[in-house]
Formats: C-alpha cells, structure tokens, sequence
C-alpha cells in the first residue's frame, strides 16, 4: 500500500513531473541567443527535473560532456523548488508543525507565498511583537520522496557505480545533503552558525532566527533587505557598482573556504539579495557544506601556489592530500589537476598578482575553461567527495560575477585569508 | 458469526425493554404541561431536547471509544451502555445497533465536514482543488481519533450484507448528501458552458476517490500523515486540472 501511492506522493522526482504536466513551472532558464534549438529545449527537460535529479544530472553530463557548457553553468544555480502549497495546505501544514494556525500564532499573515524556496515556499508574515519576518513552509512528505528517489536511482545506477564512473561515495554524499536540506532545524542552526562566523564581513547580513515560531518543516526568519540579480541587473548598475558587489561575493566565498571552513553551498541566485550599497543579504541556508580540516589546509596550501604546478612538491601536495582522504590519486587524474591549475586557476588567480590586477569576469571564455577542467577532472575520476558542492557553488560564484560583468582584484582578496 | 448472533439475541429483549420505557416516557411527557403554566410550555421541551442530545453524545462516545480501544466486532451493546453510564435499553431509546451509532458517526464526519467548507469564509474564493482538498481533510481530521476503528468499519462496510455496507440504504443517503455538496463545489468552480461527461461523472467518482484517501490515509505510517496531504494535493491538482479540460 505504501508504494501504491509512491507515483503520485512518495517520488519528488515525480512531483516534478507532474508540475510540468500540470504546466506549474513557470520559470524558464535564461539562455543567451547564440544557442541551438536543441540545446534551449534539452535545458527546459532539465528544468523539469530540478532538484535532487538535476544535481545527479548536472554530474552525469560533466563527465559525458552531452549538455552545452553554458546550459552546465546554468544549472548549477537552478533552485530545489517543490510544488506550490494553497493557503488550506498552508494552514495544515504549520498546524501540524506548531501546533497553531499560522493566523493565531502571527499578528499578521499573508496566505498567498512571496517566494519559492528549496522544497517549499516564503510568506510574509508579521510577529506578535511588530517584528517583520519570513516563514519558510516546506511541502509535505518531501523527505521521504526524496529518499524513495535515492533509492531507486542507487538501484538503476548500479553499471555507472559498478564502473567508478559514479561513486557510492558520490551518490551518499549528494544524498545526504539533500536530505539535510529537508530539516528546517539544521537549517536554523546553520544560520546562527554562519551569523556568528560571517560578523567580521560588514557587508555581509544574516536574517536572525525565531525559534520559538520554528520547526523541521517551518523556519521563520527576520526578512531580508535587496533585490535578487535579475532585479538588480535592470536597474542598470555602474560598472562601479558592480565590481563593489563582485569583491565582496568574492570575498565571501572564499572568507568561507578558508577561514570558516564551511560555505553556504547552494548557489542559487534567489539565495543572495544585492543592496545599492553593495552589501549582500543571504536568504537561504539549507545547503551549507562544511569542510574537512584537512580538505581547508590542501586548499590553502594549493591556492596561489607559488612555484611551478610540474614540481615534485606540487606533486606531493596532491598525493598527501588524496591519501589522507583515503583515495587513490591515478596518474590520469594528477594530469586533470594540474591541467586544471594551469588552465583555470592560475589565469583567475595570478599567483604573484600586479597591484590591482583586475580580472575581468565578463568575458565568458574563463567559464568554459572551468567547465572543460572540471569533466576532465570527472572523467579521470579525480573529484573527491567533499567537493561535489562546493564545485557547485564554486561554479555558481563564477557565474553571477560573470552574469556581473564584474572586475575583481582576485589574487589580491585570496591572499588575505592564506 | 457467533458475535453477530450474540449481538442479535440481546438486542430482542433490550427492545422489549425500550417499548416499556419509552411509553412510560410518553405518560410522563403529557402530565408535564399540566404541571407547568403555558407561557412557559416549551422550556421543558428544550431541555428534554438538550437532554436527549446530551445521552445521544454520551452513547456515541462510549461507544467509539470502545470501538476504538476493543475492537468494533467486541463491542457490545451492553458495554457501550455501561461505560456511558446508563440502562442499556436507553440505548436503544437512540439507537437499534452498534451499526446506527457508527453511521451516525460517519454522518456527523460528513455534515461537520461540509458545514467546515461552507462556512469558511477563506474559502469562498478558493479554486475547487483547495475546497475539495479542505473537504476531505476535515473529514480525515475528524476521524483520527478514531483511526483503528476507521480501519474495522472499512473492512465491515466492505462484507456485501453489513449495514455499514457502502451500498445499505442509510450510507446511500449519506452519499447523497456528500455527493451532492462536491457536485454544488464543481459547479461553483467548473465552467458552465464546457460540460462533459466527465464533469457530469465527477461527483460520484469523487465519492470513490475519498474511499480510496481514506485507505491511503489508515495506511500511511509517516509521521503526522504527511503521505496523505502529498497524496490529496497531487492528485486533486491533477484530478481538478484534467476536469477542468474536459477530456483525459
């Protein structure tokens, strides 16, 4: 009886589908007007299938390199969206949840959502105390749709994992992420988490939680100030601006890497809100990877690399690195890393940069030298675990300072945290 | 069987039981007036209403907890009267079986389910999927307490003889009544020049989709049912939108 229903309520792979049946998923991914039909049309079937699919996708085709780079780059910041919930639902929901309708427990509630959110949706709301806020609901059941789909691929997959082409290793990790994504509460504590480490980035804001209005499956939040990119982009910022607004996303994420050693992994453009004054408001917080000691201290030790990437000590760097993660480094996938260095890394971050050298990440040619890097790093099975998503969000970065035009004094920023 | 034959036997001399009382009630019932100055006449009435309404609720509780906690098939007349605290022939004063009183809960789930819908103002302007989805789990909210004798009744009303039975005589006014409210709900909410068979089909058909919920819904361990609010909202928008087209 229970997977009776399994096609209708116990798949989010299936949800998805339906959503495109039910013509649900309105958004469309923005694609430049140089690409073929059949590109544009095999990205709308990938947005269909957005979410856990899409991630497991996106890994698939960066390895047998069937999408156009650009479609690549895009999915990366497509978001987990879940179906749409009436207000009845709504109301259910958060009764479940809290034990109150969503009516008696705010001074004001606003039925209809203001935004979608991964596995759910945003509604304005307003507390008892006048405070302004965010409440985050997710779509009921989702977590076990969400493992029943896992399940299944992990069963259909089994020549890909069999080959090494997609490790069990891979599959646990994107799963478990996923389904950490689903639990509000851990969600909450990443946002204290990151308020607190974030504090030292001034242009940075955090929304503060209210626990006493939250659970796994409703998360209230202050409400963030800004306008997302596509937003912010027509108002036709200054070059100015955008070079300010491209520093500091650059900042951010690489203050994350190397100093929190954890990063807010989920690179999707409704996640950052931009302000006129360049300062950035994060919004969601149900991916946040955290890193190894040892995974921070190879990144540190291989970033702005001074020497040359052919050297024996470059060389140890790596071995070290992958025999304390338990892998193998094969010949074929040294090559891709060091191919990688000298292809990508070195031209965006210049290891002895000139003062105020700017790297322009308007033109788009760094992107497809990162997409190339990386399926070659996939195909030579050299990509470690850990670093699934934050070649995602690494990807994602690169994008919206490309979507920026952005002139940024890269090396410069790295090397304040190394 | 042997509790089915149990049950009958009993129920013959409860019944003798609730002639006697009942005329003695009647006697009592016409010396009351006199009693009483008229103006005031109809208060008694009231409060033998309210009375009467009192020891109904009383029985059907008893009885469902019992139903709940023993069992439906163990439950006995005599029990119910026991834990409600009264003469087991004042039982059947309201009711003739056990049967009566699980149909009269049923009849209440719906009526209190359809009163739910039609008086909430937040629902006035509600595509039909919200209203139906409001509907059925109104319906689901007010039976989970009683979620282990749901299970029983089903399987009863499933045996082709019982008077729970789907097809009895009293369950096809209560489908009636349901069926009529989805019918008033799809014709709100469905466009009047685009009628198809389906729509014309759709009201009794929905009556068998809410058989199916609700065995979804006993079936369904997730933690808060949150299976079943999945279920109901994927397959209204889907069963809504292919109505809405007219054609499969």
């Amino acid at each position: 009886m229970a997977s009776m229903g399994a096609g209708i309520a116990g798949s989010y792979l299936g949800y998805l589908l339906q959503r495109a049946f039910l013509g649900e998923a309105k958004g469309k991914i923005k694609l430049k007007s140089t690409h073929t039909l059949a590109a544009r049309r095999m990205a709308d079937e990938m947005q269909a299938l957005r979410g856990p699919a899409m991630k497991l996708g996106q890994m698939l085709s960066l390895q047998t390199g069937f999408l156009p780079d650009e479609v690549l780059a895009e999915l990366a910041t497509l978001q987990m969206e879940a179906p749409g919930m009436h207000p009845s639902l709504v109301r259910v929901q958060v009764k479940q949840s809290l034990g109150r309708e969503p009516e008696e427990i705010f001074k004001q509630f606003t039925p209809e959502p203001f935004a979608a959110a991964s596995l759910g949706q945003v509604h304005h709301a307003v507390t008892r105390e006048g405070q302004r806020v965010a409440v985050k609901i997710q779509y009921p059941g989702i977590r076990r749709a969400i493992k029943n789909d896992f399940s299944l691929f992990r069963t259909f997959s089994k020549p890909a994992q069999a080959s090494g082409h997609l490790p069990k290793s891979a599959i646990d990790e994107i799963e478990k992420q996923i389904v950490a994504e689903t639990d509000y509460l851990r969600e909450a504590d990443n946002i204290e988490f990151l308020a607190d480490r974030l504090a030292p980035l001034s242009f940075v804001k955090v929304p503060r939680v209210f626990r006493e209005y939250s659970s796994d499956k409703v998360l209230t939040m202050s409400l963030m100030t800004g306008r997302h990119l596509e937003d912010f982009l027509a108002q036709r910022p200054s070059q100015k601006l955008r070079n300010q607004l491209g520093a500091h996303l650059f900042e951010l994420f690489h203050f994350q890497v190397f100093k929190i050693e954890a990063l807010h992994a989920d690179p999707h453009w409704g996640n950052y809100l931009f302000n006129d004054d360049a300062g950035i408001s994060l919004v969601d917080f149900g991916c946040v990877k955290y890193l190894s000691p040892e995974s921070a201290a190879y990144l540190r030790s291989v970033c702005l690399y001074p020497g040359s990437t052919g050297s024996a000590d470059f060389r140890r760097l790596l071995e070290t690195y992958y025999e304390q993660v338990g892998e193998k480094l094969l010949p074929g996938a040294r090559r891709a890393l060091i191919g990688f260095a000298d292809n990508f890394y070195r031209k965006v971050y210049p290891p002895k940069p000139e003062k105020q050298q700017l790297f322009d990440f308007g033109d788009a040619i760094f992107l497809r030298d990162f997409l190339r890097e990386s399926k070659n790093l996939f195909r030579t099975k050299g990509v470690i675990t850990e670093f699934i998503f934050m070649g995602r969000a690494e990807m994602g970065l690169y994008q919206t300072l490309h979507r920026l035009k952005a002139r940024v004094p890269t090396s410069q920023i790295v090397k304040k945290f190394l | 069987m042997t509790t089915k034959k149990k049950a009958a036997s009993k129920r013959k001399p409860g019944r003798a039981a609730t002639a006697k009382h009942s005329a003695g009630r009647r006697a009592q019932r016409k010396a009351e007036p006199k009693r009483k100055p008229r103006h005031i006449a109809n208060r008694p009435v009231g409060r033998r209403a309210q009375n009467k309404a009192a020891i109904r609720k009383r029985i059907v509780t008893a009885a469902l907890s019992l139903f709940q906690t023993k069992g439906f098939d163990a439950t006995t007349t005599k029990a119910i009267a026991r834990k409600a605290g009264i003469a087991e022939g004042t039982v059947f004063n309201y009711f003739r079986t056990k049967e009566d009183i699980a149909l009269h809960f049923f009849e209440q789930e719906v009526d209190q389910a359809i009163a739910s819908v039609r008086d909430n103002p937040r629902l006035r302007k509600a595509p039909l999927e919200e209203k139906l989805f409001a509907l059925v789990h109104s319906q689901l909210e007010f039976l989970a307490p009683y979620e282990r004798f749901i299970g029983a009744a089903f399987i009863h009303a499933l045996k082709p003889a019982s008077p729970l039975g789907i097809f009895s005589h009293r369950a096809q006014e209560l489908r009636h009544r349901y069926v009529g409210f989805v019918q008033e709900l799809m014709d709100e909410s469905l466009p009047k020049h685009r009628l198809s068979p389906l729509t014309f089909l759709a009201p009794e058909v929905f009556w068998i989709y809410y058989l199916g919920a609700l065995l979804y819904w006993l079936h369904d361990s997730s933690p808060g049912k949150q299976n079943t609010l999945a279920f109901l909202d994927r397959s209204l928008s889907i069963g809504v939108s292919v109505l809405k087209q007219g054609k499969l």
